[in-house]
C-alpha cells in the first residue's frame, strides 16, 4: 500500500512535470511564439536598462539652434550639440529616452496589474470551479458577471474619474496615479481571468488524479493548490501573455485619454497625445515613435500568447480538411 | 424556448441591477464630500446646500440610491454640475448619442466587409500560406491601438485629405450627407480595422470548428459538392457563433468610441464622458456609464435570444 503511494506520487510527479515540459518543447517550434518571445525580451531588456540606454535624461529640455524650432526631427542635433537620434519633442525633449523610460512604466505597470490579477482571479475562479453549482459559486460567477458588462475601457475611466486624476488621499494614505491605475486594471481583468481559471478547474476537477487524491483524503484546499493550480499553469500562461497585451494596450488608452502618468513623466501615451497637435505640420516622428513602441509591445505580447496556444491545443492547428 | 427566453430576461435584470449599484456607489467612492468635489474649487455655501439636498445626502445611502434609480427610470438622468452647468443630463446626451452610435456601426459595417471574407478565406485554406498571412495580419491589427491607426491615418491621408476638410471635427447628417460621410470615414475605418482583426479571428476559427463537423463530413460522404457544403454548411453554421461574439464586443466597440472621438476630436458620448472625467462632473460620468452599460445588456440579451432561435441543431432537425 505503502509503496504504491510512493509509485503514485511519482507519477503523479512526472505528470506535472510532462505538462510543463510539453508547454516548452511545444513553445520553442511554435515560430510565432517564438518571435513574439524574443520582441518581449527585447522590451524588457529596454525596461530595466532604460538609464543605460538613453541617450538623455528624458525631462531634460534641450534648445533648439536659432531658426529651428521643436519638435526637431530625427538626426539632428540641439543648440548644446545633443543628437536627436529619433528626434525632440515640443519642449525639446529627447524623444528616444522618453519613450525608453515611457516603456519601462508602461510595462511595470502590466506585469503589477497582470500579476495581481491573475491571483485574485485565479484563487476566485478555482475555488468557483472546484464548488461548482455551490452559493460560493453562485456569487463569486454573479460578481464575474455583473463586472464582465462593464466595458473594461469605460470601467477604468468611471473609476478614475471618480478617484480624480494624479495623486489622491484615501483614508489618509496617498496613492499614486499608477497605483491606482493598477488597481482599476485588477478591478476590470482579474474576474475575466475567474472565467478561465474557473472552466479550466472544471475539467480538472473530473479527471481521475483529482479523485485519486480526494479518495487518499487529502484535504480541499490541498487538492486545489497542489493539484489544481499545477495543472492549469499552462492556460494561465496563455491567457496572462494575452492580458499583458490587452493591459499595455489599455493603460496607453488611459494616458493617451491624459488618465494615465501625467507629464512631465515619460509615458508613451501621453507622447501620442501631444503629438496630436503636430501632425499638420508635419511631425510625424512625434506620434510615430511612441505609437510603433505601443504596438510592438502589445504586438510581441499577443505572438507569444497566441503561439502558446496554438501549441496548447494541438486541436485548433489540427488540419481540418472538407 | 419560451421558458429560455424568460429565464434570459430574468438573468439580466439583477445583473442590470447591480451594475446600476455600482454606478451609483462611484460618486460615494470618490474621496472628500461628494457635493464639493462636484462643485470644484468654487464653492457657494447656497449652491452646496442645494445641491446636497437635491441629492438627498442627508438620506441613509440605500434611499439614496432608490431616489437615484427612481429618477433614472423617469427618465430624469439628473443635472450636469460642471460640463454644461445647470443642463440636464439627458439633453447632453441625446444632442450626442447620433455621433458615437454612428461611428460604431460605420465601424461595425466596416469590419464585417474585411473579417468575413478573410476569415473564410483563412479557415478554407488553413495552414497554407495565404492563412498564415492573414492570421499574422490579424494579430498585427489587434496589436495596433485604434488611436495610433487613427493618427496614422491622419498622417497618411489627412494632412492631405482633411485640410480640405477642415481638421477632424463634425458635421451633422441634417447638414449634408456627404460632408457627415467624409467627416466619418476615417474615423470609422480607425476603429472598424482594429475590431475587424478580432472578428476575423472569430470567423476562422468558428469556421475551423464547423468544418471539423460529423454533418460536414456525411454530405462530403453523400457527394454533395464542395463549394455549395462551404456556402450551405459551413459559411452559414460558422456565423452563427460569430453573431453572438459581435453582440459579447459590443463593449470593445463603444469603449473603442471613446478614444476614436478623442483622435478625430469628434463630439460623441466618448468626448463628453471625458470632458465629465475632467471637470469632475458626477451626474454626467454615471449617466454616460449606466448607458453604455444597459446597451451592452440589452445587446447581450439580444444576441442570446437570436442565438437560440438560430441554433444549428434546431435548424437541422426542422429541414431534414
Amino acid at each position: 500500500m505503502n509503496r504504491d503511494n510512493g509509485k503514485a506520487a511519482v507519477q503523479e510527479r512526472e505528470r506535472h512535470r510532462g505538462v510543463i515540459l510539453e508547454f516548452w518543447r511545444n513553445f520553442r517550434s511554435n515560430a510565432l511564439s517564438l518571435t513574439g518571445g524574443i520582441i518581449v525580451a527585447i522590451f524588457v531588456v529596454m525596461a530595466l536598462l532604460a538609464p543605460l540606454l538613453s541617450p538623455a535624461d528624458p525631462v531634460k529640455q534641450f534648445k533648439v539652434s536659432s531658426g529651428m524650432h521643436n519638435p526637431l526631427p530625427p538626426l539632428t542635433s540641439s543648440a548644446e550639440g545633443h543628437f536627436f537620434l529619433l528626434g525632440s519633442d515640443k519642449y525639446g525633449r529627447d524623444i528616444l529616452s522618453r519613450a525608453l523610460f515611457g516603456t519601462r512604466a508602461m510595462l511595470r505597470l502590466a506585469v503589477g496589474a497582470v500579476a495581481l490579477s491573475l491571483f485574485i482571479g485565479m484563487i476566485m475562479g478555482a475555488v468557483a470551479g472546484y464548488n461548482r453549482g455551490s452559493w460560493l459559486d453562485e456569487v463569486i460567477m454573479r460578481i464575474v458577471d455583473i463586472m464582465l458588462s462593464f466595458p473594461a475601457l469605460v470601467l477604468a475611466i468611471a473609476l478614475l474619474g471618480a478617484l480624480g486624476i494624479g495623486e489622491t488621499k484615501i483614508a489618509g494614505v496617498t496613492v499614486s496615479n499608477t497605483f491606482k491605475i493598477m488597481i482599476v486594471i485588477v478591478i476590470a481583468y482579474a474576474p475575466r481571468f475567474a472565467r478561465v481559471m474557473r472552466s479550466v478547474t472544471l475539467q480538472e476537477v473530473s479527471e481521475d488524479y483529482v479523485a485519486a487524491a480526494r479518495v487518499m483524503g487529502a484535504s480541499d484546499t490541498r487538492i486545489i493548490v497542489k493539484e489544481i493550480i499545477i495543472n492549469t499553469i499552462p492556460p494561465v500562461i496563455v491567457q496572462g501573455t494575452l492580458m499583458m497585451a490587452e493591459t499595455v494596450l489599455i493603460s496607453a488608452s488611459l494616458s493617451f485619454l491624459g488618465l494615465g502618468l501625467q507629464p512631465p513623466a515619460p509615458s508613451l501615451g501621453v507622447m501620442l497625445n501631444e503629438a496630436r497637435d503636430y501632425l499638420f505640420q508635419g511631425s510625424w516622428w512625434y506620434a510615430v515613435v511612441p505609437g510603433v513602441f505601443i504596438s510592438l509591445a502589445i504586438l510581441g505580447f499577443n505572438f507569444l500568447g497566441d503561439g502558446l496556444r496554438d501549441s496548447l491545443d494541438p486541436r485548433q492547428a489540427r488540419r481540418v480538411k472538407i | 424556448m419560451g421558458t429560455y427566453i424568460l429565464k434570459r430576461v430574468l438573468l439580466a435584470i439583477p445583473t442590470l441591477f447591480f451594475a446600476s449599484i455600482l454606478v451609483f456607489l462611484l460618486v460615494h467612492i470618490a474621496p472628500g464630500d461628494p457635493v464639493r468635489v462636484m462643485l470644484g474649487p468654487v464653492q457657494d455655501p447656497a449652491l452646496v446646500e442645494k445641491l446636497q439636498q437635491k441629492l438627498g445626502l442627508d438620506l441613509p445611502l440605500h434611499q439614496q440610491y432608490l431616489i437615484w434609480a427612481g429618477n433614472v427610470i423617469k427618465g430624469d438622468l439628473g443635472i450636469s454640475t460642471s460640463v454644461q452647468r445647470g443642463a440636464p443630463v439627458g439633453e447632453l446626451i441625446s444632442q450626442r448619442y447620433g455621433v458615437t452610435l454612428e461611428l460604431a456601426l460605420f465601424a461595425l459595417l466596416i469590419a464585417l466587409l474585411i473579417a468575413v471574407p478573410t476569415g473564410i478565406l483563412s479557415a478554407l485554406r488553413q495552414n497554407k500560406p495565404s492563412d498564415h498571412i492573414s492570421r499574422v495580419f490579424a494579430l498585427v491589427g489587434i496589436s495596433i491601438p485604434n488611436f495610433f491607426v487613427g493618427i496614422l491615418l491622419i498622417l497618411l491621408f489627412g494632412v492631405v485629405l482633411l485640410k480640405s476638410w477642415g481638421s477632424g471635427g463634425f458635421v451633422p447628417f441634417s447638414e449634408g450627407v456627404g460632408s457627415n460621410l467624409q467627416r466619418m470615414f476615417l474615423p470609422a475605418i480607425a476603429l472598424g480595422t482594429s475590431y475587424s482583426a478580432v472578428v476575423m479571428r472569430m470567423m476562422r476559427s468558428s469556421m475551423l470548428d464547423v468544418m471539423g463537423k460529423d454533418y460536414v463530413r456525411t454530405a462530403r460522404a453523400m457527394g454533395v459538392k464542395k463549394s455549395s457544403v462551404v456556402r450551405r454548411d459551413i459559411v452559414r453554421n460558422a456565423l452563427i457563433p460569430v453573431v453572438t461574439v459581435i453582440g459579447n464586443s459590443i463593449g470593445y466597440l463603444l469603449g473603442g468610441s471613446v478614444v476614436t472621438e478623442m483622435v478625430f476630436r469628434l463630439p460623441g458620448i466618448g468626448s463628453l464622458v471625458m470632458n465629465a472625467v475632467f471637470r469632475r462632473d458626477f451626474p454626467v460620468i454615471q449617466a454616460v456609464v449606466l448607458i453604455i452599460v444597459a446597451v451592452r445588456i440589452v445587446v447581450n440579451l439580444v444576441v442570446d435570444l437570436l442565438y437560440a432561435k438560430l441554433d444549428p441543431r434546431i435548424q437541422y432537425t426542422s429541414t431534414e
